[in-house]
């Protein structure tokens, strides 16, 4: 069970790319890393999930928290990279309607 | 009755010289190798604390007569930031100097006697004593 | 003190002949020792004190290397007495700690109990399992006058003690809303406004929740971003996923929820369930969808709360007992 959050920082453009899984033990790390990062005024924000294989409710509520900072502050937060089993949770609880995930990126190619 | 020697705490050379002192003083009241070992590393926690956290300080060692019994006081005096919530300082795994068993609740342990006093912004004071068995 | 005394004759003598010949039974007699002074708080230091001591008495003419070396080890093993002492402390604190929280969850227990209705042609069943000792999974029945029982199924994100607490919360707004009781998709708009405004921001909740009605067999129901529960079908024996979409409650205090309704025949089944349930572990992976429907129907001769029981002894064993999530599993099968 083991997290590594790596960011690029930009201006207001922050990259995460989160390896590994998300849950009650290591969702505290990711928390503590992006919560005062999504209080910034008008961030934008992209989390590529991508290598995170698990993730459980815990790991939904730090994207929860982040989300409503980052609408808070007039920014904006996309998630991308989700597996299947990511994207029913967040497709589950309804949350898929209200937050930028997997949307393909301006330019791509569906 | 009391015989009071002082070190002064500001270079980590300092604990080295207040746990020397330490050691001679329960040497000489004829304290065994193990409360002479005891009383030392509570003297070097004790000094270790004045040095990370107020950065200036000492610490005093006094020898103790109390109807026959002998015992050794340990006074560690500082004017740091002091201590905002004692309780919890005195909680077991709080400390944050890091390392298992560090902070003041092992030296209340080591000692059969501990007082702290300590106001915010103006200091602490921890008075620790032993006594022979 | 007479135990010192003794433990120092006994060392001694360990000491003595494990030094004369080195046996097996005399290295066990030195793990008993140990235990025994362990029991007696005696710290790791004055087992090397003790152990020079004697060595002294014993070889007078010891090299004062060997002396020396000893104060060294000595001086060093303070520190493990040190952090085994804290250890020691620890764990009393801990026993104390865990005695209030037993308190706690049997307070919690109390609070949360709720009877399975009976009632004619509908068997059901309802199981719910903390992974820690407080549950932050809830289920609640009521029966009315109307014919009706209300059935909510709800878990808060989080384990423990703070879903615990949140779950108390819940369960009084829900007995302080009786009038929308009969409408899900009102209960739930409702129960959004108090938990986004009264818990924190960082906890959310999902619920679902139906009526059954048992004159006309008729089941509303309404979910605020529950995990999807069954419905199966008796004559075409097949399980269906309940589809109702709806954002978890606590997130937008503008979130409608939508109701929808869904006839019972005799030999249907209704399974409600928390998320673990679904994400149930073991050491191949996740325990997927369609083993959790095999389980089901292998048990599906059997009553309601027969089922629910039989599902969580398997589950449990799968994941070798250790649960990650707190699990609830509710059955609602109508008699044939």
């Amino acid at each position: 069970m083991n997290i590594k959050i790596d960011l690029f920082e930009n201006d207001r453009v922050i990259e995460v790319f989160v390896h590994g899984e998300i849950d009650a033990y290591t969702a505290p790390e990711l928390r503590d890393i992006l919560f005062p990062l999504s209080k910034k005024d008008e961030v934008q924000m992209v989390v590529d999930l991508t290598n995170v294989n698990y993730m459980d409710s815990t790991g939904l509520g730090v994207f929860v928290g982040i989300f409503k900072n980052i609408r808070a502050q007039s920014g904006e937060l996309r998630l991308m990279g989700l597996s299947d089993r990511l994207k029913r949770l967040f497709e589950i609880t309804g949350l898929a309607d209200i937050m930028d995930i997997n949307s393909p990126i301006e330019g791509e190619v569906e | 009755m009391d015989i009071q020697s002082c070190v002064n705490i500001q270079t980590e050379w300092d604990i080295v010289a207040a746990r020397q002192l330490g050691r001679n003083v329960a040497k000489e009241l004829g304290f065994g190798v193990v409360d002479q070992a005891r009383i030392t590393t509570a003297i070097s926690e004790l000094a270790r604390n004045i040095f990370i956290y107020a950065h200036k300080g000492r610490v005093c060692i006094e020898k103790m007569n109390d109807k026959g019994h002998a015992g050794l006081r340990i006074i560690a005096i500082d004017s740091g930031p002091g201590i905002n919530d004692i309780r919890l300082a005195m909680e077991d795994g709080y400390s944050t100097s890091g390392g298992l068993g560090a902070g003041l609740p092992g030296v209340k342990r080591l000692m059969d006697e501990f007082q702290i006093v300590s106001s915010p912004g103006k200091g602490t004071e921890i008075t620790a004593i032993k006594w022979i068995r | 003190m007479p135990f010192r005394e003794a433990m120092e004759a006994k060392y001694r003598d360990i000491l003595a002949k494990y030094i004369e010949e080195q046996k097996e039974s005399t290295l066990y007699l030195a793990q008993k020792f140990s235990r025994k002074s362990i029991e007696n708080q005696v710290t790791p230091e004055e087992i090397i004190s003790l152990h020079k001591m004697i060595l002294q008495e014993m070889y007078p003419e010891m090299p004062t290397y060997v002396t020396h070396s000893f104060d060294l080890l000595l001086e060093i093993m303070l520190g493990y007495g040190f952090a085994y002492r804290e250890h020691q402390s620890l764990r009393h604190q801990q026993k104390e700690l865990r005695s209030e929280i037993e308190i706690a969850a049997n307070v919690q227990h109390t609070l949360l109990d709720t009877e399975i209705p009976v009632v004619e042609g509908l068997d059901i069943g309802a199981i719910s399992v903390p992974a820690r000792l407080m549950n932050g999974d809830y289920y609640n029945f009521v029966q009315d006058e109307n014919q009706c029982i209300s059935i909510a199924i709800a878990d808060v994100i989080g384990k423990g003690i703070p879903a615990a607490l949140c779950m108390s919360m819940i369960k009084y707004a829900m007995d302080s809303l009786p009038e929308h009781r009969n409408e899900p998709s009102i209960l739930l708009e409702n129960l959004n406004h108090i938990v986004e405004q009264n818990v924190d921001p960082s906890m959310f909740v999902t619920m679902f929740h139906g009526i059954y009605n048992y004159e006309q067999h008729l089941f509303s129901y309404a979910s605020a971003g529950h995990e999807p529960g069954f419905f199966y079908d008796g004559k075409k024996k097949e399980f269906t996923e309940i589809t109702a979409r709806g954002l978890m409650l606590g997130i937008d205090k503008k979130t409608k929820y939508t109701q929808y309704e869904k006839k019972i025949e005799p030999g249907d089944m209704i399974i409600l369930l928390s998320d673990g349930v679904t994400e149930c572990r073991t050491s191949e992976g996740f325990v997927e969808k369609d083993t959790l429907l095999t389980y089901i129907d292998k048990y599906l001769h059997l009553s309601a709360q027969e089922i629910v029981n039989r599902i969580y002894k398997d589950l449990e064993q799968i994941q070798n007992f250790q649960l990650r999530d707190d699990f609830t599993l509710i059955i609602l099968k109508r008699s044939v």
